[in-house]
């Protein structure tokens, strides 16, 4: 099992009544209105120590996601962040990967950089880095970047492929594209990796994405907004192994990794003591005050899905951020002692067949101290009973550095020759 | 008085035959261009009106044709769509017939006769979209909005019969889903041409429009405000320009009669 540590970087110190006085976490919050700068340059610098830490703890990754005009994830380039740790993680000689959950291809206007960055941060690491590229958030990507929503997948499409061609081509080479030119694409650094950077898609459950991830020999990231795991992601990497089975490829778990907000304490009366006031900001204040409108937009989903969507019950309106204990029992979060969270979070492993959790353990306001705590904990009484796991496939691990005793990625996922997303 | 003419649909091949645009097709009399909002081709009774003495062409948006939502794939830009329509008005035999253009399609009939100034004998907007000033900002609220705002962006009295029956959605439930699914998908289509700032340099071409233009705008418009129609007229000189009271965004739903008077008027002027 590959646990990877996931920071976001939320602004901790939001008022009591942001949620009252503004309508959401993104685009609008207006920033001198809300923000101390000495507060977030130390929220800056104490994500980036969090970081770290979870690092020296054994983490066998950390990672940073992008999302641009936020409160709840101050992270526009996750690069920036991504270069920090990969050199400070050099200079303490901590053999950990750096994993970018990651770069949004449906957002960019500069693939051909995004490249390049990301093989500078492959070089300077010596070949720890991981690369995710998810397509994007609508708000992030069509309000934020301005790309017009029913041109984000084909974005994504033809970001992917340029990147590939620049990470594994040896020459230079012209490209014509509907998004970019370039009559030279020729970058400095080329990645540490040969033939590349294991890649991973991140998806939220669309059985394209997975089939595309599975043809491609690349890993697939579930993130799924706000359900019980056992209701939102089972059927989803059911479908994927399954649909692997037909293919002829094999179940290896490695392929797969979930994404998981974990709050441990001694108990689980002590956890909930911890961490509820910071979780229930998370949910009212951070990632959970982001509306619809920001997350769906005319033209960014087919007529197909938008039947599937527009079918489901629409959920009533204003409804109050789910408390602490809504969400650990709906599924929402893994919280309580280091025995409940293991349990919980091995079954998933077990039930899912996923080889890579990818865990949040900083959320809403929660401080330093505290987040390290939730670190140490989780590192100490919870990860080493999940180590183990699907061992067996440690020696065919393509999805991981080999720097990091990993294996090199396939040919498959090289090959560029119709690399398109659909 | 909708189900006395029949409308047919006829499809012509365009662009190396990459797309099949659709046209509706209804009425009696010569030929009518008309271009559709971004909320997709909706007959209503100010078209039917105009059936009575016009065969009314209405093609519909690449994309927006309920069995070819990828078509919108094919088309890059404006210059492109313009050369789309163009390209399907000369192989319908269309050239030099009137055009009508609601919002988007006003947007669409203003970048058509900026290209091609010989292409219709007359031009009428009905609050066309284009023009985009940082003093008079405006937005695209209608996409990105709660369906529930809907009806107040579109209209200055959302509660008459006439807005409320265009925004009525089918009985049944299945058909409720199928309708604002493709409603959805339409507006995303013609987003395309709009977002994320609703201009794509229509004001530097407007001056080579050479036939005579009718502007119709709602005083009321919660979308594009009216004081875009003394912009439309300062760009295109000798053109007649119009504020309706008690109208939104959609004249021709919401002041049917007078905007009936002044576009017919303005086509059997000579």
């Amino acid at each position: 099992m590959k646990l990877t540590y996931i920071q976001q970087i939320p602004y901790r110190h939001l008022r009591d009544d942001f949620a009252a006085l503004h309508s959401e976490s993104v685009v609008t919050n207006p920033f001198y209105e809300l923000v101390d700068r000495d507060l977030l340059h130390a929220d800056l610098r104490d994500a980036l120590y969090e970081s770290m830490h979870a690092a020296r703890a054994g983490f066998d990754a950390v990672g940073l996601q992008e999302h641009g005009s936020s409160s709840y994830d101050i992270n526009p380039n996750p690069d920036l962040g991504a270069a920090a740790l990969a050199y400070a993680t050099e200079a303490e000689g901590l053999r950990v990967g750096i994993y970018l959950l990651g770069r949004s291809l449906g957002k960019s206007r500069e693939p051909v950089r995004v490249a390049e960055e990301l093989a500078w941060i492959d070089s300077i690491s010596g070949g720890r880095l991981l690369a995710g590229f998810p397509v994007g958030l609508a708000y992030d990507a069509n309000v934020n970047a301005g790309v017009p929503p029913i041109e984000t997948r084909g974005r994504y499409d033809e970001n992917f492929e340029l990147i590939l061609r620049a990470w594994t081509e040896r020459e230079p080479f012209a490209w014509n594209g509907r998004y970019s030119q370039s009559m030279g694409v020729n970058i400095w650094p080329r990645p540490y990796q040969s033939p590349h950077p294991p890649i991973s898609i991140t998806g939220i459950g669309n059985p394209a994405t997975t089939r595309f991830a599975l043809e491609r020999d690349l890993g697939f990231n579930l993130v799924t907004l706000g359900s019980d795991p056992k209701i939102g992601a089972a059927p989803i990497f059911d479908s994927m192994w399954s649909m692997a089975s037909e293919m002829g490829i094999d179940a290896n778990p490695y392929r797969a990794a979930m994404a998981v907000t974990v709050l441990v304490g001694e108990t689980d009366e002590d956890a909930e003591k911890l961490y509820s006031k910071h979780l229930e900001y998370h949910l009212s204040r951070g990632l959970g005050h982001i509306p619809m409108n920001r997350l769906a937009l005319p033209g960014g989903i087919s007529p197909q899905g938008l039947k599937v969507l527009l079918a489901q019950p629409v959920p009533p309106a204003n409804l109050p951020a789910p408390s602490y204990a809504e969400a650990v029992r709906s599924g929402l979060v893994v919280a309580g002692s280091p025995a409940t969270v293991r349990e919980t979070l091995a079954d998933y492993a077990r039930s899912f067949r996923v080889g890579q959790l990818l865990v949040f353990l900083q959320v809403g306001s929660m401080p330093i101290e505290l987040t390290k705590h939730n670190i140490d904990l989780f590192a100490s009484e919870v990860a080493p009973h999940l180590r183990p796991l699907w061992s067996e496939y440690d020696d065919d691990n393509r999805w991981w550095p080999v720097a990091l005793g990993g294996q090199p990625a396939s040919n498959k996922q090289a090959d560029t020759t119709g690399a398109r997303l659909k | 008085m909708t189900s006395q003419i029949t409308m047919e649909t006829q499809t012509v091949s365009v662009w190396g035959d990459q797309i099949t645009l659709q046209f509706k097709v209804f009425g009696t009399g010569p030929a009518l261009v008309y271009l559709h909002p971004l909320g997709g081709f909706v007959r209503d009774d100010f078209l039917d009106d105009l059936a009575r003495t016009h065969t009314i062409y209405a093609p519909e948006l690449p994309g927006t044709s309920e069995d070819d939502p990828f078509a919108i794939h094919k088309v890059n830009d404006i210059p492109e769509l313009v050369l789309i329509y163009e390209e399907a008005f000369g192989k319908l035999g269309l050239r030099g017939a009137p055009v009508i253009g609601q919002s988007f399609g006003g947007m669409l009939a203003a970048e058509l006769a900026s290209f091609f100034p010989d292409l219709f004998e007359k031009v009428a907007l009905l609050g066309p979209a284009g023009l985009w000033f940082e003093d008079k900002p405006w937005t695209l609220d209608i996409l990105t909005a709660p369906p529930s705002e809907a009806p107040n962006l579109l209209f200055s009295d959302p509660s008459a019969d006439r807005p409320r029956a265009m925004l009525a959605l089918p009985d049944d439930p299945k058909a409720a889903v199928d309708a604002l699914a493709h409603l959805v998908w339409i507006q995303g289509c013609g987003a395309k041409f709009l977002w994320p700032v609703p201009d794509r340099g229509l004001s530097r071409r407007l001056h080579r429009v050479t036939a005579p233009v009718l502007v119709v705008w709602g005083e009321d418009d919660r979308i594009i405000p009216s004081s875009y129609a003394a912009e439309y007229g300062a760009r295109v000189p000798g053109s007649a320009v119009h504020v309706l009271p008690k109208s939104g965004h959609i004249p021709q739903v919401e002041q049917m009669e007078e905007t009936l008077a002044l576009v017919s008027d303005f086509l059997s002027n000579p």
